[in-house]
Order: C-alpha cells, then sequence, then structure tokens
C-alpha cells in the first residue's frame, strides 16, 4: 500500500505546528494511512494532521487531486476521509483515541 | 444564538441547529473541550453569547448537520402553506425531523477564493480556514506562511501567526493603501476594531514583515505540496517568489444561500453585501412568510451586527406569530435596530474592501482549474458560453461546473463572474438553483435499518 | 413583413429539437421556440435511461430505433453527442408478487420486441456482480443503456443551427392565432405550420387552438451521489419500474424510477418528499447494497406530462389544418429522437415508418375531427 502520510512527510514540515502556551488534553494516538500519529484528543481531524505535517489527505476519485483541507468549516468536501471505515470530512471529525484514519 | 435567545427569552419555543461541536459559529467559536487558551475579545463575546443562549430556554442541538429544509411555501398548488420541516442528522448518525411555525436562517458565509495556478496544492488553505485553525485549534498552518488575499482577516492572521512564533514571509494585500485610508470614516463607529487592526499592523511592522499592498498572488508552485508563491503588483509589473510552506488566501465572504434558494426566496444581487442576498424587509423578513434571515448569511456585515440581525428576526418572528403585539415589538426592536445599524457602518466598509474584484478574476490563466471537485477549467466555462449557455444553470448542465460534492461553493462565485462577462452581468448570469440535500449526506446514515416491506414502493405504470 | 416560416416548433425539449432537425434537413424553413433555454425541462434534467423494460409495450418498437440512434448520435447530430453508454439492463424482482409482475411485463414487452429473457439471481449477479443476493429473479435485455441527459441542449443546438433553424431561446409564446401568428414575447412570428412540442405545458398550449387536451403533470425526483469507485456496471430497474440505477464513467450514480415530488405546471419542479427521498435511495441500496457507503449530493425534480391513456399525443390537431403536437411519450426521452423524425416525415406529406399516435382518442366528441 501506497503510505502517503511516510510520503508527505519527507516533503513536508515535519516539527509540530502547535501553539506553545495553551492547555489542551492529552495526546491520543491514531493512525492515518497505516502510520500512527499523535494528537490532543477533541482537536479537528483535518487541524490535527497539519500539525503533523500532512496535508496531502490522498487522491480522492475528483479529477482535481490531490486532496487537501482548503476551507476547514464543512464547506469544501476537499478534506474527505475514511474514520472507522465510514466517509467523513476531517474537519468535521474530532480527533479520538484509536481512531483509524484512511484516505477516501 | 442571540436570535434564539431573544425568541426563547420573550417565551417561544425555540429549537437551534448548529453541525458545529458547540455554539459560537465561524468567529465567536468555542474552543473544543478541554482546551484553555487566552481571551480575546471575540472570545469573551462568544462566552456571553453562549451564556445567555444556555439560560434562555432554547433547546440547542449542536452536531447536528441540517441536510433538508422544507414545507413552508413547498406545498402542492392551492395548499396553504405547511409548518417548517427541518431534516438533521445528529452527531450519531440518526436523522431526525423537526417542524416549526417559523424558520430563522443564520447560515453564515463561506470563503470565496478566486482561483490560481496551483491554487490546489496541498499547504493552500482559506483565509478565514486559517483563522479557525489558529484560534480554535492553535495550530499554525505552516512554519513560513504567505498571508494574501483581502480585507482585515489578512491582517489579523499575520498577527497571530508571527505571534506564535512563525514566519510571516510577507502579507499580500489586493486592497491599495489608499482604499484602507477611504474606509477609516465608517470604522470610526467602531474604535475598538480599529485600535484592534491598527495593533496587528504595528505588530507586523516591528516584526519587519513585508506588507505589499495592491499585489495578487500570480500562482503557487511546488511538486507535491506547497513551496513558493510568485506574487506581483495588481497594475502589472515584476513578479517576485518567496519561498513559503503555506499560503493562506481569502478573497472575502460569500453569503450561504443554499437555503433561501431552496425555498425560491427573492434574491438580488449585491456585490457589497458579498453577492446574491435574500431579499430582506428591515425586521429581516424575506419574501416568503415565517422565513427570516440574519447575519452574514443575509448580506456580509460582520460579526458585530449579526446579533443585531438576529434580534430584529426573532422579533419578527414572534410579532407575525403573534407571540408579541405591536407596541412590544416597536419597543423592543429599537435597540437591536440602533445597534444593527452602527455595526454594519464599519461591517459594511470591510464588506466593501472584500467584495469580488473582476479584476482578479480576469487575470485566471485559460487552463486553471475553476471547478475543483469536476476539473472544469476557465477555458471549458467560457467555451460553454460560447456554445449558447447563458446562465449559471446551464453552465452547469454544460460543463458539469457546480456539480460536485461543494455543489458550487467554492467555484461558483469565480465561474459565475467568468459568465457574467460575457452575458452581461451577474444578475442575467443568475444562480444556481438550490437544492436538498444542503450538504452531503452519507447513504448509511439516511437509509437506518430497513426491510424492503418498509419501502412504499408507489405503484407501477401500466404495462 | 418578413416571410412567414414553413413551420414554427414550439417548445426547445427532445421533441421539438428532433422535429424541428429533420424538418429543416427536409429543406423546411424552421422557427423552434422555446421559453426558457434549449432542452432545460425534462429533457435536460431526465434519468437518461434508454431502457426497453420501462417503456410500455406498444412504445419498444419506437425505443428500439431510438436507442440506436442515441448511440450514433454524434452521426446524425453533426458530432454533438449525451456520452450514450450501451449496456444491458436488469430488471429485478424482490417478492412473489413482483416475480408474477416481472414475468408478465417481460412477456408483453418480448412479444412487441424487446429481446427481454427471464434469468435466476445466479445469472443476473454474473451480468451485474454488484446487485443484492435478495433478488429472487430478473429480467435481462441486453438492449439497454443510458445517457448525460444535462448534455442534451449542448448536443442538438449546433446541428440545429447549421440545418438553419432559427432557434429562439428566452422566447416565451403567449398564444397563436390560426394562419399562425404566434404571439411571443418578441413580437409577432409567422408561420406556414405548427407543432406544439410543450411537454407538461401541452395542455396550455392546446388551449390556445381552443383545444381542450388534459395532460397530467408527473413531477419526477432524482439523486445523484458524489464519485464512488465502480460499484454496477448496468442499467437497473424493479419489476414495478419504480427505479432506474445507473453509474456513470466519472462514477457518480443517478438514483430515479418515478418517485413523485411537490410542484407543478406554474412553478416547475418546487421540492422533493422527505419520504419519496428516503424511500427512493432505500430501494437503490436494496438493489446495490454498495451504495450504503456513498453520499448523496444533490436531488432536482422535473416534470414529465402523461395523457389520459398514458399514450403519446403525435399527430395533426383536429380541426386546425397544418398544426401538429408531439409529447407525452412515456420514456419519452428514450423515443424522442425517433418521435420527433416520424412527426417530420408526416408534416412532409410521407407515410411515417411506424405509425403516430393521434389524439382524436384524448378529445371530447365534439371536439374530434
Ligand atoms: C444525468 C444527470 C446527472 C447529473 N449529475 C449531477 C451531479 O452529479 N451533481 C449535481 O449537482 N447535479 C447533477 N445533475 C443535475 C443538475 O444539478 C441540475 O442542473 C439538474 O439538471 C436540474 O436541476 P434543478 O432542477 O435543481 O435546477 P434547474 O435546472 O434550474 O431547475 C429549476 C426549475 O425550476 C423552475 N423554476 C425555478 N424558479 C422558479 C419559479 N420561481 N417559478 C417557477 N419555476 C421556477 C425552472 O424553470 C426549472 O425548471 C445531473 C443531471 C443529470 C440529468
Ligand atoms: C425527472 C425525470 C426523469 C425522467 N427519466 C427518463 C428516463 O430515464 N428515460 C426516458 O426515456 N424518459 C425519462 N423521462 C421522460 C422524458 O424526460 C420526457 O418524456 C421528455 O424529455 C419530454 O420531452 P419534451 O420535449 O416533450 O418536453 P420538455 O423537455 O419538457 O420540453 C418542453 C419545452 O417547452 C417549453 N415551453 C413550455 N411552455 C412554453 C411556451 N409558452 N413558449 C415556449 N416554450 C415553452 C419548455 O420551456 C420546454 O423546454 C423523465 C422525465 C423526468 C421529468
Ligand atoms: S476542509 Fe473544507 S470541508 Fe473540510
Amino acid at each position: 500500500m501506497d503510505v502517503i502520510a511516510r510520503r508527505d512527510m519527507l516533503t513536508s514540515v515535519a516539527d509540530d505546528l502547535r501553539i506553545a502556551g495553551m492547555t489542551r488534553p492529552a495526546p491520543v494516538a491514531f493512525t492515518f494511512d497505516g502510520a500512527t500519529f499523535s494528537a490532543p484528543e477533541g482537536e479537528s481531524l483535518a487541524a490535527a494532521l497539519i500539525a503533523c505535517g500532512i496535508r496531502r489527505l490522498g487522491d480522492g476519485l475528483d479529477p482535481a487531486r490531490p486532496r487537501a483541507a482548503l476551507c476547514m468549516m464543512g464547506v469544501c468536501q476537499q478534506c474527505l476521509l475514511r474514520v472507522d471505515g465510514r466517509l467523513a470530512q476531517a474537519c468535521l471529525v474530532l480527533v479520538r483515541a484509536g481512531m483509524v484514519v484512511t484516505p477516501a | 444564538m442571540a436570535a434564539a435567545t431573544e425568541a426563547a427569552q420573550r417565551g417561544a419555543s425555540v429549537v437551534v441547529f448548529d453541525e458545529s461541536p458547540a455554539p459560537g459559529g465561524q468567529v465567536y467559536r468555542a474552543p473544543p473541550a478541554g482546551y484553555a487558551m487566552p481571551a480575546d475579545p471575540d472570545r469573551l463575546e462568544g462566552d456571553a453569547l453562549r451564556a445567555a443562549l444556555a439560560a434562555s430556554g432554547a433547546v440547542v442541538k449542536t452536531g447536528h448537520r441540517v441536510w433538508g429544509v422544507g414545507g413552508g411555501p413547498l406545498v402542492p398548488l392551492g395548499e396553504d402553506a405547511a409548518p417548517f420541516r427541518i431534516d438533521a442528522l445528529a452527531p450519531d448518525g440518526s436523522n431526525s425531523v423537526t417542524e416549526a411555525r417559523a424558520l430563522v436562517l443564520a447560515t453564515g458565509t463561506h470563503e470565496r477564493i478566486i482561483p490560481f495556478p496551483g491554487w490546489t496544492l496541498p499547504g493552500v488553505l482559506g483565509l478565514a480556514a486559517a483563522t479557525i485553525l489558529l484560534k480554535a485549534n492553535g495550530v499554525l498552518p505552516g512554519r513560513r506562511v504567505v498571508v494574501a488575499g483581502a480585507g482585515p482577516l489578512l491582517y489579523a492572521v499575520a498577527a497571530k501567526v508571527a505571534k506564535a512564533g512563525a514566519t510571516v514571509a510577507a502579507v499580500v494585500d489586493l486592497a491599495a493603501t489608499s482604499e484602507w485610508l477611504a474606509a477609516l470614516p465608517a470604522l470610526m463607529a467602531r474604535p475598538d476594531l480599529l485600535t484592534r487592526g491598527a495593533a496587528w499592523r504595528a505588530s507586523l511592522t516591528l516584526k519587519g514583515v513585508p506588507i505589499l499592498p495592491a499585489h495578487r498572488i500570480v500562482a503557487a508552485e511546488g511538486d507535491k505540496v506547497l513551496r513558493r508563491v510568485r506574487v506581483a503588483p495588481l497594475g502589472g509589473g515584476e513578479e517576485r517568489v518567496i519561498d513559503c510552506d503555506a499560503l493562506t488566501i481569502g478573497h472575502g465572504l460569500v453569503p450561504a444561500t443554499e437555503a433561501t434558494r431552496a425555498f425560491r426566496a427573492a434574491h438580488r444581487y449585491e456585490a457589497t453585501a458579498g453577492g446574491w442576498v435574500p431579499v430582506l424587509d428591515e425586521d429581516r423578513r424575506t419574501s416568503i412568510a415565517r422565513l427570516y434571515a440574519c447575519g452574514d448569511g443575509s448580506g456580509v456585515r460582520g460579526a458585530a451586527a449579526a446579533p443585531a440581525s438576529g434580534r430584529l428576526a426573532a422579533l419578527a418572528a414572534l410579532r407575525d406569530l403573534g407571540l408579541i403585539d405591536s407596541t412590544t415589538h416597536a419597543t423592543a426592536r429599537s435597540a437591536p435596530a440602533a445597534n444593527f445599524a452602527r455595526a454594519a457602518r464599519a461591517g459594511g466598509a470591510m464588506a466593501r474592501m472584500m467584495a469580488l474584484r473582476p479584476a482578479l478574476v480576469a487575470a485566471i490563466p485559460p487552463d486553471t482549474i475553476i471547478c475543483r471537485c469536476e476539473g472544469v477549467t476557465r477555458a471549458q466555462i467560457e467555451a460553454a458560453v460560447t456554445d449558447g449557455a447563458t446562465a449559471m444553470n446551464q453552465v452547469k448542465q454544460f460543463t458539469r461546473c457546480g456539480m460536485g460534492p461543494c455543489q458550487g461553493r467554492m467555484c461558483g462565485e469565480a465561474a459565475a463572474e467568468l459568465v457574467a462577462a460575457k452575458v452581461g452581468g451577474r444578475e442575467k448570469a443568475g444562480f444556481a438553483t438550490g437544492r436538498v440535500p444542503l450538504r452531503p449526506v452519507a447513504m448509511d446514515a439516511l437509509l437506518g435499518d430497513f426491510d424492503y416491506a418498509d419501502i412504499p414502493v408507489p405503484r407501477p405504470a401500466p404495462i | 413583413m418578413t416571410a412567414p416560416y414553413d413551420v414554427a416548433v414550439i417548445g426547445a425539449g427532445v421533441m421539438g429539437c428532433s422535429t424541428a432537425l429533420h424538418l429543416a434537413r427536409a429543406g423546411m424553413k424552421v422557427v423552434l421556440l422555446d421559453r426558457g433555454e434549449i432542452c432545460r425541462e425534462a429533457s435536460g434534467v431526465n434519468a437518461g435511461t434508454l431502457t426497453m423494460q420501462m417503456t410500455r409495450a406498444a412504445l419498444i418498437p419506437y425505443a428500439l430505433r431510438a436507442h440506436a440512434m442515441w448511440m450514433r448520435m454524434g452521426e446524425w447530430c453533426d458530432g454533438g453527442h449525451v456520452q450514450a453508454v450501451d449496456c444491458p439492463g436488469l430488471s429485478v424482482a424482490f417478492t412473489e408478487h413482483e416475480v408474477a409482475m416481472l414475468e408478465e411485463r417481460a412477456h408483453f414487452r418480448r412479444q412487441a420486441g424487446a429481446p427481454i429473457e427471464i434469468v435466476s439471481t445466479a445469472r443476473a449477479r454474473e451480468i451485474e456482480p454488484g446487485l443484492s443476493d435478495k433478488a429472487l429473479l430478473a429480467g435481462h435485455c441486453p438492449i439497454d443503456g443510458f445517457t448525460s441527459a444535462y448534455l442534451t441542449g449542448r448536443a442538438f443546438r449546433p446541428a440545429l443551427l447549421n440545418a438553419g433553424v432559427d432557434l429562439r431561446e428566452r422566447c416565451a409564446v403567449r398564444g397563436v392565432q390560426p394562419g399562425f401568428s404566434i404571439d411571443t414575447e418578441e413580437g409577432e412570428i409567422r408561420a406556414t405550420r405548427l407543432v406544439l412540442a410543450g411537454g407538461v405545458w401541452l395542455q396550455d398550449m392546446a388551449a390556445w387552438l381552443g383545444i381542450t387536451l388534459p395532460i397530467k403533470v408527473l413531477i419526477n425526483q432524482l439523486v445523484v451521489t458524489e464519485r464512488l469507485p465502480p460499484v454496477m456496471r448496468t442499467v437497473l430497474g424493479v419489476a414495478s419500474g419504480l427505479l432506474s440505477l445507473k453509474q456513470y464513467a466519472n462514477g457518480t450514480v443517478l438514483i430515479g424510477g418515478g418517485w413523485q415530488g411537490i410542484g407543478d405546471r406554474q412553478r416547475g419542479g418546487l421540492a422533493v418528499k422527505p419520504d419519496s427521498f428516503l424511500g427512493n435511495v432505500r430501494l437503490a441500496a436494496h438493489t446495490i447494497p454498495a451504495l450504503r457507503d456513498a453520499r448523496v449530493v444533490r436531488s432536482w425534480l422535473g416534470l414529465e406530462a402523461e395523457t389520459a391513456d398514458a399514450l403519446p399525443a403525435i399527430g395533426p390537431i383536429p380541426g386546425v389544418a397544418d398544426a401538429w403536437i408531439i409529447g407525452s411519450v412515456h420514456s419519452g426521452y428514450t423515443s424522442g429522437p425517433y418521435m420527433g423524425k416520424l412527426l417530420a416525415q408526416a408534416i412532409c406529406g410521407q407515410a411515417p415508418e411506424l405509425p403516430l399516435f393521434p389524439i382524436d382518442r384524448l378529445l371530447a366528441k365534439d371536439q374530434a375531427a
């Protein structure tokens, strides 16, 4: 399987983009495309992926690829992923421990 | 929040739907559970509105995605208007149906991003999107960020990025300095905003952030993700290349009118309100009985004006339902009416700054993708017009532009402007018909568990 | 005053377009009028199913010929096309009652010339691997297919113009005087012959000539999903005819079948009924279970016309010389291009290849010729 996550990690910012000086819930682990990441529980999944340096969310079936979060408010549909097997918009889903995320 | 609070406090039975996890909307967005971040004025304002809503007695259904609207005028010919019907997907995936005698729409805006080569690269993010990322999640869009587009959000985002320790590679402002100066008198009505804006700019200047007025992004470049942008003065001139790992860009806000369009309320085009807006009276009544619109979804006037317009809508609804008498209505509406007028003056000046700039659309190269969901380019849209399409609904049929999952919310503005330039104006180009679902809905959630016998298959046609 | 047209066709749906095109190619000077844009009503928003298993048995000979026309549209329409796809069709039964209905209907349609065979579920699932194992039996017709109906106007337009048709869009007709003087928003237009091709508005148009022709309005609903990986490769229906299902090359799946929404002649297709919406998508997901995983992005409505006996209105208008009518064809998109060709033959004084459907049967006794 093509591991988008790893490929993107090499080509993108990999250091943590979370702003310091805020209290956040404890980080929990989740997987994206087979690789394990961690993010504070309750963070928007789209934000969590950006913070982990992942911006290519997969190729999707639409002509203009790859997918990448654009609007962060549920409108553009470019952040569509599978969360535990179901289609979901990453910007409207909150990070939960153990969630399995794959490109859609 | 304001409309629901006002109505519930005055004794109406009220239910509010929002697809976010907490009430607040885009500007007054609440932090996720377990987060504590330094409060800013918006947060305090939002907290006050949330507290009032919680105390008002209104039923608040968050995490509910409204996908269906019906009832009201949408009944067979000759029948009386029905109660409004709202279909929403609850957080557990089930469908909830609600009926109401009056419906107040407060659907807000989405961002206008006029396409340019490379706008679909990962690393390009909306400007309003960046505020959500920064304010609600405390996450930076990148380490070296170019902030581009139009309106006050530019400086808000740039200041926030810089404060958090990342590099703002440049602020690329469509507006010329003279436009900001021209907006000053209207902004005097809101000294608080003016001070905040000045502070943002000062902090950027202090950090030596290059601010490029009257410039645009010519292209975003990179192989798999964004690496650099090319920028140029609006009037033409030398391009420069700026390395970056994120571009946040927005060209203003567009009212979300899919619900008023679905009800076939009357609309008019008003560029300085963000585009097509429902026709409203001064108490926020649409052309449809007992259907009201408030906030930026009824015309962009900013966060300060929105609660006032919400209160006006609620009061009109209560009056129309006979829950308050005309004297009470007249007295109660005077404060929000005055607040709205004041806030709308400053908000209007900002909205004008964020209005669509035709020159930006004119500069889109022919092979640039306009409709991302369907991969439709500028050249294809213009070819459809050459082939006889004269309005948005027809361009959509000829090209599939706007038929994808976002239903034209992202491409609609640029596409309509391209068509308008050829057919003689946005009024002529019109807009795509509004239909349910208002957002894509998962079949799985809709279907539920069912047996074949549960399906009310109608009688077949004769053989 | 300018010379009158040889013929004025009112209504630029598939019926009006095909009639106008064939008349112009036969040498007539044609004006084609529509109050909106070309093929933006039923003919541009329909499900595009070209099936033999939904159309009425009496129309099968027409539908078979029209199917062939759609598949070769580029050849006779100056390259214009609607992305027609030729594929098998299956009509499925889920209950014993439907099994009986399927067998009876297949029998009548076979007699009318449609090559439909009844197949087992196992065989049906070889033809359509996406089909639910809950099916009991299926009718299989190798001649089936579908188009992207939204392209119909774009497909016809250049050919009409090349043939010399004067296409006037956004030009509503308000009335007609014998002779014919046509009262339009852009002024009077004169023509020697008249063709009414107004879809569900035929009732109003007939009234211009003093004819009472009741036309029932069906408010058909359609639902479309976003792009999916391939989940099916045929046109699928159910025995009752109340499902039509297909997946386009782009991955979207169109769900239809004639479930009714809210609307009327005056206001158009107003809104889907939540119950029809749910019923229709449930029936679809029951038939192709993989659809459960899809997201619905849009629904819409279109207006379909039906006469009292649900058979077409195609032929001369009794009592009004040189006036003709075409419309109310069940599965009328499928048969449309061929019906227009037939009517053009009749108007040009030739014997049509297949019989027309004169409207005398639908009129009160004192109106029929
Ligand atoms: C094969 C096919 C596939 C499609 N696939 C997709 C897809 O993947 N995604 C997608 O989004 N769409 C798709 N479409 C549909 C497309 O979105 C629509 O253009 C559709 O063709 C008709 O849409 P509509 O009825 O909602 O709007 P319109 O075509 O604009 O219809 C509106 C109707 O309402 C009438 N009307 C409007 N206002 C009034 C009024 N005030 N009074 C009276 N009448 C009024 C108009 O005359 C018109 O008949 C597809 C269509 C087809 C045929
Ligand atoms: C949702 C839906 C799905 C369908 N699915 C299928 C299918 O899968 N397969 C199939 O074979 N058939 C299908 N049908 C049926 C098929 O679409 C119709 O039978 C066919 O398109 C009718 O064509 P028409 O030209 O008669 O009417 P229309 O396409 O409705 O054209 C009538 C025209 O008359 C014009 N007009 C009206 N009044 C005036 C006036 N006063 N002046 C000038 N112009 C006027 C209108 O603007 C319109 O363009 C479906 C129909 C609908 C509505
Ligand atoms: S980022 Fe646009 S829908 Fe999620």
